[in-house]
């Protein structure tokens, strides 16, 4: 990394969305972070990217040659997958294994549905070539790579049409040099044709879940090369030339080169920005435990900040398919403001999963929607304004929202139109909350430990209703909740994960081998800091490893800290943190069973420098807006509405109460009070009863 | 607390909620691959008298049997009075309620201010119950008392103490303890779990309300049921449909059903189906009514939560002494046999009232492929696998290729984690082409999988169906292929009965399996010319 760059004042996050692009923008000599918003430009991103850069430093004064850094999140990846707007690839694997891809993991999720959906299979059939070569377990060679089949190979592939190429071999994590030769061999030939090793990508055991994610990774290749050479030829105008990084899964960045090259680290980078502002909200406000929710229209996304960590896992998925590489655990249900409330012939009140999502949306966008949503419900109990919606954007229809939830909710039910709207509520909340303790369920952990941060569009209504269904009394509204990715991505650090499987018994025996693993997963993970410009004092190389207790199919990461060559004393600590991780998750332990490894990780962190902010200042005006009529879910009352952006230390919202800001709006609920704190964010108490 | 629609359906997804913790829980602490990897197990909830009332989306052939089993216990086997909140009661035993003898079955009260208000409930299929065939699995027992140690209802927990005794001596009986006892620590694991859960709600709600709302959750899906049930025309339709054998006898079994709908209720006559057997596809109807249930939930398309309520409007009628209703002491091991075979017969009957929604057979079967492996040193490894084949075509839709469909619902095992793990190495494992039945719809394909043994020598059970009467077609769709099941020895193929047990292997025997894909639906002239074209570029179809 050049200091020429590092040194410039302003640096940039952004975080493009399917409707808008969230900037925000960092000018170290002021210490501010300012919002900003443009709308995204689907067919190139990177268009909309400049627009709203330019706009900002217009705007906020400051001059392109003045940006040091740009940390660019993007869906890029993901949409790609989603619209198939893919590569044409062809996948060799081991002969007789091609189909392995298309056979997936046999289990159905809708185990009573007769028209099942068959799991994507990104690559068919007849580009699916077998390769005659087995290595076994150990790594060693049962049948050697027989290079002869090359040029039939090599014919096959140019008929196919290929426009890259995944290779995924059986046991490949174990040993690499089957799928290196054969990718040199392609290589010579065909020097046009990006690869993807399996050993490369995602060197880990379990053949199907490394070949999707290779398949993926190679089908990737050419758009996000395409979309970065465009982004790049971008840069350098007016004198904007930032180092640009992008977002990865596992909430951290990486340069240009590593997303070109394993562009499948970025596909579930979606929910990167928001937990990664939920940790550093934590460290701010000295919360170390937070479970973050995201809401938005048509989705709830729950991720946890643990002991003031955020948490990992190491497989995700997308459009149903495994992706094995770490990723920020987030758990997504299907419910936001444009979920459905309706009533079955059996007098069942659901709400969700269907949902009205963007188009017709609410009946209240007056766009055609007649069935009553989340949204709907909020308005029709006044906790919306329908003049003041998305900062007077757009007019909501009142008339139209009561009748709706009389006629399809209150009458089947015999309810009133106030009881049909908070019953609404009340079945969406206590969903959201089920799934809210589910996520924190899986990991032993209890929700009354924790505070629940709130963003997203939708969340502020819900937030406080969700939080009494768990015993949670503290709920943190963050500022700006409709940029907070772009906030989080403003503190990321670099972030490359490097992994080795090797199925070890966690005896001292195996000490000298796990010595030259980490070893090597060292000098990887330093080397790759290294060509990212990372400071040799600015790299932090930690080690974790996947375990399990013998005959377990599932491991547990358990990390073993910045460890180099690992004596007696540190393996048993390791096997003590997961017995107790073991304890934790699952409520038991077996100190006499054997434990072993089955894959260990180095996660290389390359710190980037962490500007500090000032405190926001409130905006000159009064902070109480004029009473509302609303039903707090036993009775209509008067309710104060507090402008957010003028809020300042002294004021005191007691609830019930409504919070409103241009893109956002809060319910403070009966028996709870809110105040400003750290950074501009607003923390609602429960009063003890 | 008043209970309104609002509050059912709060406490409904509460319910289920906590059949999803229960899950979470057996899925992420049990030892063996069996529950691990091929996620044999599930979990359930139910009303203070023992009513299903909520389900983990797991297997059918489990949630739909685990109510009748709690109902057995408590008309039979345990009185509700004498059975307290810190017991767990415990049996395998199919002549107790049970399935099969690997299926343990654990049942718990749960309590709120000194009132019943649920049972929570988790069954897992367990690796190993002892008897004649390594994984309890044996192909050709003719008794239960061969296929391993049969648990009677008992309580394995009493007052929060573990019964130690009966512990070691299950312990004793099976081949992998270990891994046994260390799943059903996981299973009883779950229970604190769901019972920890549903006290939750109780606090909240209050016990009477509670109960008021399972009674209420439970009317609720009964009245779906019934409006399915007044949208299909009325009538009697009859279908059958025959098991290659019983692996002892050798001769075909035939499973008929005759089903009346009229207005929203459907009876079901099972008497026309073969005597039970002496090899151990016998039922007992706590087995094989999950058939019955799983086809015609499925037959409604989604409509309502499953649970108790659905049964409801169904009446089964068994003969007793029939493969539907087996007496004591019947080996039952492949029970699953007979389900899936009722199933399609049960498809086939309601395609005549739905001609437009059921979809030709699928594969029909559980490949069930168990193999022991012997080291020099004696040491001895264990692997059961389950293999699936095709699902039958729509009316306007093709089979999916592999996909587990009908009574159970079980994952594979990764080729890797078996390689690093024990002696076996997976020598092809791909579609079969051709498998699927012609039509206008294709039925999807089966598969092809080879296990080679790298240890001296080994045994190979297997307990497999449809190799002799195929995957029927529907509306003038052909029918599915045969399975074949062949040992392969210095390159020359010998066939392998697809019932048996304890076929000796040695160093570097293939044992291969190919099975069914599902039925075609319509008339194959009728396939498209593109749909034809794609057959043979990507080589679904050859020839």
């Amino acid at each position: 990394m050049s200091t020429e760059t590092t040194t410039r004042p302003i640096r940039i996050a952004v975080d493009i969305g399917g409707t808008f692009t969230d900037l925000q923008i960092l000018d170290a000599r002021l210490g501010v972070a300012q919002a900003w918003k443009t709308p995204t430009t689907p067919e190139d991103p990177s268009i909309g990217l400049l627009t709203g850069v330019k706009e900002a430093a217009e705007r906020f004064g400051f001059v392109l040659a003045d940006v040091g850094l740009l940390l660019h999140g993007t869906t890029i990846a993901t949409n790609a997958v989603l619209e198939r707007k893919l590569a044409r690839g062809v996948l060799l694997t081991t002969a007789g294994f091609e189909d392995v891809l298309e056979i997936n993991r046999h289990v159905r999720r809708d185990i009573y549905g007769l028209a099942q959906e068959p799991f994507p299979t990104l690559i068919p059939r007849d580009r699916r070539l077998g390769v005659q070569e087995r290595l076994r377990a150990d790594g060693s060679a049962e049948i050697p790579l027989d290079e002869s089949q090359l040029p039939a190979l090599l014919d096959r592939i140019q008929h196919l049409g290929a426009e890259t190429i995944a290779i995924s071999l059986l046991h490949a994590y174990a040993n690499p040099a089957h799928e290196k030769r054969l990718a040199a061999l392609i290589q010579a030939a065909r020097p046009d044709l990006p690869i993807s090793l399996s050993a490369d990508i995602s060197p880990e055991i379990r053949e199907y879940e490394r070949c999707s994610t290779t398949v993926l990774n190679a089908l990737l290749m050419p758009v996000v090369k395409a979309y970065l050479d465009r982004l790049e030829k971008r840069l350098g105008e007016d004198g904007f030339s930032p180092l640009v990084f992008l977002v990865q899964s596992n909430g951290g960045v990486c340069s240009l080169r590593m997303a070109a090259e394993q562009p499948a680290r970025l596909l579930l980078s979606g929910p990167s920005g928001g937990a990664l502002a939920a940790g550093r909200i934590s460290e701010l406000l000295a919360r170390p435990n937070l479970v973050a929710v995201d809401m938005g229209g048509t989705s709830y996304d729950v991720s946890v900040v643990q002991a003031g960590r955020v948490s990992v896992i190491t497989q995700g998925e997308i459009d149903r398919l495994p992706v094995r590489l770490p990723m920020v655990e987030m758990r997504t249900i299907g419910a936001g403001g444009g979920s459905i409330g309706s009533v079955d012939a059996a007098g069942r009140l659901t709400v969700g999963p269907r949902s009205a999502g963007a188009r017709p949306g609410p009946v209240a966008y007056a766009r055609g929607g007649t069935e009553p949503t989340v949204t709907d419900a909020n308005l029709a109990l006044g906790r919306l304004d329908p003049d003041f919606f998305l900062g007077g954007a757009i007019k909501l229809d009142m008339p139209a929202t009561r009748t709706a939830i009389e006629t399809r909710i209150g009458a089947p039910l015999h309810l009133s139109l106030e009881q049909a709207a908070a019953g609404m509520l009340t079945v969406t909340n206590a969903n959201l909350g089920a799934a809210v303790r589910l996520s924190l369920f899986e990991k032993g952990l209890d929700p009354r430990d924790f505070a629940l941060l709130s963003f997203g569009g939708a969340g502020g209504l819900h937030a406080i209703e969700v939080a009494e269904e768990m015993g949670i009394t503290e709920v943190i509204f963050p500022r700006e909740p409709g940029t907070l990715s772009a906030y989080g991505i403003l503190f990321s650090d670099l972030v490359q994960d490097l992994a080795r499987t090797r199925l070890t018994r966690a005896e001292p025996g195996g000490l000298p081998q796990m010595r030259d693993i980490i070893a090597e997963l060292r000098q990887a993970a330093d080397a790759r800091l290294a060509q990212d410009g990372i400071p040799v004092d600015e790299r932090e190389i930690t080690i974790a490893a996947d375990m399990r207790y013998h005959g377990q199919a599932f491991e547990l990461l358990v990390p073993w800290g910045q460890l180099h060559a690992p004596d007696e004393a540190a393996l048993a600590d390791l096997i003590q943190r997961f017995h107790a991780t073991h304890k934790q998750r699952f409520s038991y332990s077996n100190q006499d069973e054997a434990v072993e490894i089955v894959t260990f990780r180095a996660i290389a962190k390359g710190k980037l420098a962490k500007p500090v902010l000032r405190e926001p200042t409130p905006a000159s005006r009064s902070a109480q807006k004029a009473k509302r009529r609303a039903f707090d879910g036993q009775q209509w009352c008067d309710v104060t509405v507090w402008d957010r952006e003028a809020l300042g230390a002294d004021d005191l919202i007691e609830g019930p109460a409504i919070i409103e800001e241009a893109f956002a709006t809060h319910w403070i609920s009966r028996a709870w009070q809110a105040r400003l704190a750290t950074g501009g964010a607003l923390i609602a108490k429960k009063i003890a009863p | 607390m008043s209970l309104g629609p609002i509050e059912i359906e709060v406490i409904r997804n509460a319910l289920t909620a906590a059949a999803a913790e229960m899950d979470i829980t057996i899925w992420r602490t049990s030892r063996s691959t069996t529950v691990r990897e091929l996620l044999d197990y599930s979990t359930a909830v139910f009303d203070a008298d023992g009513n299903n009332v909520a389900q983990s989306a797991r297997i059918p052939q489990h949630l739909n049997s685990m109510g009748a089993a709690l109902r057995i216990l408590l008309d039979r086997f345990v009185d509700a009075a004498d059975w307290h909140e810190d017991d767990v009661v415990a049996t395998n035993d199919p002549y107790c309620g049970a399935q099969h003898l690997n299926d343990i079955l654990v049942f718990k009260p749960v309590f709120h201010d000194g009132k019943r208000v649920a049972y929570v409930g988790a069954l897992c299929h367990h690796i190993d119950m002892g008897g004649m065939a390594p994984g309890s699995y044996a192909a050709t027992a003719t008794e239960v008392f061969q296929e391993g140690l049969r648990i009677p209802p008992l309580k394995l927990i009493e007052g929060g103490v573990l019964n130690k005794a009966i512990y070691a001596m299950i312990g004793q009986n099976v081949r992998k303890p270990a891994l046994m006892l260390g799943d059903l620590q996981s299973q009883l694991a779950s229970l604190e779990v769901g019972a920890a859960s549903i006290r939750r709600i109780a606090a909240r709600y209050g016990a009477a309300t509670l109960i008021e709302a399972t009674s209420r959750i439970l009317d609720q899906s009964e009245a779906a049921m019934r409006a399915a049930i007044s949208a299909m025309p009325d009538g009697t339709y009859s279908f059958e449909d025959f098991l290659d054998d019983d692996g002892v006898s050798g001769e075909p079994v035939r499973l008929h059903a005759s089903i009346t709908i009229k207005g929203d209720e459907i009876e079901v006559d099972l008497t026309a189906c073969a005597d039970q057997q002496r090899g151990p596809i016998n039922c007992t109807p706590a087995m094989s009514n999950c058939a019955v249930y799983y086809s015609i939930i499925a037959a409604t398309d989604g409509a309502m939560p499953a649970n108790a309520g659905c049964y409801r409007p169904i009446r089964i009628h068994h003969r007793e002494g029939s493969v539907t209703s087996c007496r004591a002491p019947a080996s039952v091991a492949h029970r699953v046999a007979v389900c899936h075979r009722l199933a399609n017969v049960m498809f086939g009957c309601l395609h005549q009232a739905l001609p437009e929604r059921m979809p030709a057979a699928y594969y029909g079967g559980s490949y069930v492929a168990t193999f022991q492996t012997e080291a020099a040193d004696g040491g001895r490894e264990v692997l059961v696998e389950i293999e699936i084949g095709g699902t039958g075509a729509s009316p306007a839709k093709d089979g999916v290729n592999a996909w587990s469909f009908g009574m159970h619902n079980n994952s594979n095992i990764p080729i890797e984690m078996i390689e690093s793990q024990m002696p076996l190495t997976i020598t092809y494992y791909g579609l079969k082409p051709d498998s699927g039945g012609d039509g206008q719809y294709r039925g999807g394909l089966g598969l092809i999988r080879e296990w080679r043994v790298d240890s001296p020598a080994g045994i190979f059970t297997a307990n497999m169906d449809r190799f002799r009467f195929p995957p029927y077609g529907l509306a003038g769709g052909k029918p599915a292929s045969l399975g074949r099941l062949m040992r392969i020895r210095d390159g020359q193929e010998t066939p392998i009965a697809p019932k048996s047990d304890a076929v000796r292997l040695l160093k570097g025997d293939i044992v291969r399996l190919e099975t069914s894909g599902g039925g075609g639906f319509g008339d194959p002239t009728k396939r498209s010319v593109e749909r034809r074209q794609a057959d043979h570029t990507l080589g679904y179809v050859k020839g």
